[in-house]
């Protein structure tokens, strides 16, 4: 039945827009589809004011710089989904480029024990913010602040703030080669959209995460484990970051302590435009990854037209506003 | 149980005592290494140190007494101070600064009030908005660090008035001026909105306008601080630390006012403000470098939340006994 109404409704979206989109979208679906339409009115109208931009070759350069937010912003998307949030996310980004670029010291000798070894410290931190949260009790945005601030400290106090040498050139390779006409990094791209579509939407994990997000105290009577999925979800967020930070840290070739802090608020636009609700619950991946391309692109656009970076905080923080007002409006229609 | 007569140690705000006696301690370890820290002249730096903190963390402290948080307010503070480095040279003079820096606070204040008390949306999320478009409108107004604060200003806000310092004076008024606020019949709604916001509106009180006003307040003082922050550093500087967020949070919470509202007040998060600051001069004075100050700020932060707990924990066991 829902497969009739799917070829009847297509003929007159515009026409009855609001009762028939329910059902040729899955309502949480809506809100991706619309901010990747966002992108690529965006692209189109840049090229009609540029007949520069939009050459093949930028396109892939826009997904590559894309990368790091598509990343650190999945797992920002899972603390979200629990109804916390994670402020740390900017310093786990240095912290694991700088563990990188100190242990390979620019050769590909070490890299095998390197990556283990940044990950596994980016996790720990994310695991120690989650036990804080979760066993501790203590407010998600206080949490991620602290340790994101203490963590930074010890960075510091370890290396001097940025790498002295460069990271691996395998490192670098990666991110500049490509196969079979895409570059590789798209190909990454790809292989972690898929992965964590199925982790948050296809696993019974994820839904135990959406359960937890809309109503923690159903979710513990139920008798999920809620304070091992709240450090999980929390690790995965610093794994992510963690990630994130070895990818920034082989595209710009070296490693700073602060690289990833103008990355964090983005993360939290990226998860908030692409319809998740910051209370927890709902939003799915897609979105997030929507979100992450509009506001790469939107970030290309910025420095193209050489406006002010302000403009772009200003923007970015606006589309979080204007996002939540869309929500809050959603919400009260439903009832 | 409001007009249960308390010792004054309980009157300053819950879980104040331990903060003080922390503040005394730090104090006596600060001034055993630096000898002028007791002097009139280390007193005053002290407090021209401590002022734009205390005027920020008794913005936030309102409004997290109503339940909500406020991240906007190290943004207002930027634009505030890029405001007053590009304008008080120039035609609105130091006076019109003040008001216009005054009347930016307000304005973004008004505006989360808005998207928050009235039409409801999540305080978090909305100040994590207001946030990043104040700071970049702080960079569109002043794009690399640079201005100048005129001089009428500086010595103004850094001066002394009949020998005590300004700054000391701010202290002082901010304190009475909550000490009277919190007995006014909007300063006893914050207590009940923040402590329960579905009994208070059941009761008849007006949880929007108690919000609205909480927010609005805020952003005042947010303006306020940006202005005094501009007078002590004398030009504008379109990033602020990303620390001065987190010191907020940390003054607010180590002065013993719950996160998740109703309990707490304006004088415990002046002694958090006293503490950070008198940490961070006691650290420089023992000779840790600065980099350390940065995991000292972290741990007492998650530390002062995590016995601010503890201690309404405690404080509700000894509730239940008597009953």
């Amino acid at each position: 039945m829902i497969q009739n109404k799917q070829t009847t409704a297509v003929d007159d979206i515009a026409g009855f827009e609001k009762s028939v989109a329910r059902q040729w979208l899955r309502s949480d679906a809506r809100p991706a589809a619309l901010v990747l339409l966002a992108t690529v009115a965006l692209i189109v109208s840049m090229k009609l004011v540029n007949s520069e931009f939009g050459s093949l070759n930028q396109l892939n350069a826009i997904l590559i710089t894309s990368i790091f937010l598509v990343v650190a912003s999945f797992g920002q998307g899972l603390v979200i989904l629990t109804g916390g949030i994670d402020l740390s996310i900017g310093v786990v980004m240095g912290i694991g480029g700088m563990i990188i670029a100190g242990m390979t010291r620019g050769s590909d000798d070490m890299l095998i024990y390197a990556l283990p070894t940044a990950l596994a410290c980016c996790t720990a931190i994310g695991v120690i913010n989650g036990i804080g949260v979760a066993v501790a009790k203590l407010p998600p945005f206080i949490m991620t602040l602290s340790s994101g601030t203490t963590f930074f400290g010890v960075g510091l106090a370890l290396t001097a703030g940025s790498s002295q040498q460069a990271v691996a050139p395998a490192l670098q390779q990666f991110m500049s080669g490509s196969w079979l006409g895409l570059p590789l990094p798209v190909w990454f791209l790809i292989l972690f959209a898929v992965l964590a579509t199925l982790v948050q939407n296809g696993t019974a994990g994820g839904r135990k995460l959406y359960a937890m997000g809309s109503s923690p105290g159903a979710a513990r009577v139920l008798g999920l484990p809620t304070t091992m999925l709240t450090i999980a979800v929390y690790g995965a967020s610093g794994l992510c970051a963690g990630i994130a930070g070895i990818l920034l840290a082989g595209y710009s070739s070296s490693a700073t302590l602060d690289m990833g802090n103008a990355l964090l608020m983005p993360t939290i636009a990226a998860v908030v435009i692409g319809g998740a609700r910051v209370t927890g619950g709902a939003g799915i991946y897609l979105g997030t990854l929507a979100g992450a391309f509009f506001l790469s692109t939107l970030s290309t656009v910025i420095t193209i037209m050489s406006l002010s970076q302000g403009l772009r905080s200003v923007i970015q923080g606006g589309i979080i506003i204007g996002a939540l007002l869309l929500q809050s409006s959603r919400s009260a229609q439903r009832r | 149980m409001m007009a249960q007569a308390s010792p004054w140690y309980r009157r300053l705000g819950g879980g104040a005592l331990p903060a003080i006696l922390l503040l005394i301690l730090m104090l006596g370890i600060y001034a055993a290494y630096e000898p002028s820290a007791l002097t009139s002249f280390g007193i005053s730096n002290l407090l021209n140190n401590a002022i734009v903190l205390a005027l920020a963390a008794t913005g936030l402290t309102i409004v997290v007494l109503t339940g909500e948080f406020d991240l906007s307010g190290a943004g207002v503070v930027a634009i505030c101070n890029v405001m007053a480095a590009t304008l008080s040279m120039g035609a609105p003079g130091s006076m019109g600064t003040l008001g216009l820096v005054l009347l930016a606070g307000l304005l973004v204040g008004a505006i989360n009030a808005y998207l928050i008390a009235m039409l409801g949306l999540q305080s978090l999320a909305v100040t994590i908005g207001s946030l990043i478009v104040c700071q970049g409108i702080a960079l569109i107004i002043l794009p690399a660090p640079g201005g100048e604060v005129a001089d009428a200003i500086i010595s103004g806000v850094t001066g002394d008035l009949l020998g005590i310092p300004i700054a000391g004076i701010m202290f002082v008024a901010l304190a009475l001026a909550w000490t009277f606020l919190k007995n006014t019949r909007w300063g006893l709604a914050v207590y009940a909105v923040g402590a329960d916001p579905v009994a208070s509106r059941l009761s008849g009180l007006n949880v929007p306008t108690t919000k609205f006003i909480a927010f609005v307040l805020a952003g005042l003082c947010y303006g306020g601080a940006g202005f005094v922050y501009s007078a002590e550093i004398g030009s504008g500087d379109p990033r602020i630390s990303d620390s001065f967020l987190l010191y907020m949070f940390a003054a607010v919470a180590i002065g013993g006012t719950s996160l998740v509202g109703g309990r707490g007040g304006v004088l415990g998060s002046l002694i958090g403000v006293g503490i950070l600051t008198v940490m961070q001069k006691m650290l420089f004075a023992i000779g840790v470098a600065e980099f350390y100050t940065n995991i000292f700020n972290g741990l007492i932060m998650i530390a002062a939340i995590f016995f601010g707990q503890l201690s309404s924990l405690v404080a509700r066991i000894a509730l239940r006994r008597p009953a």
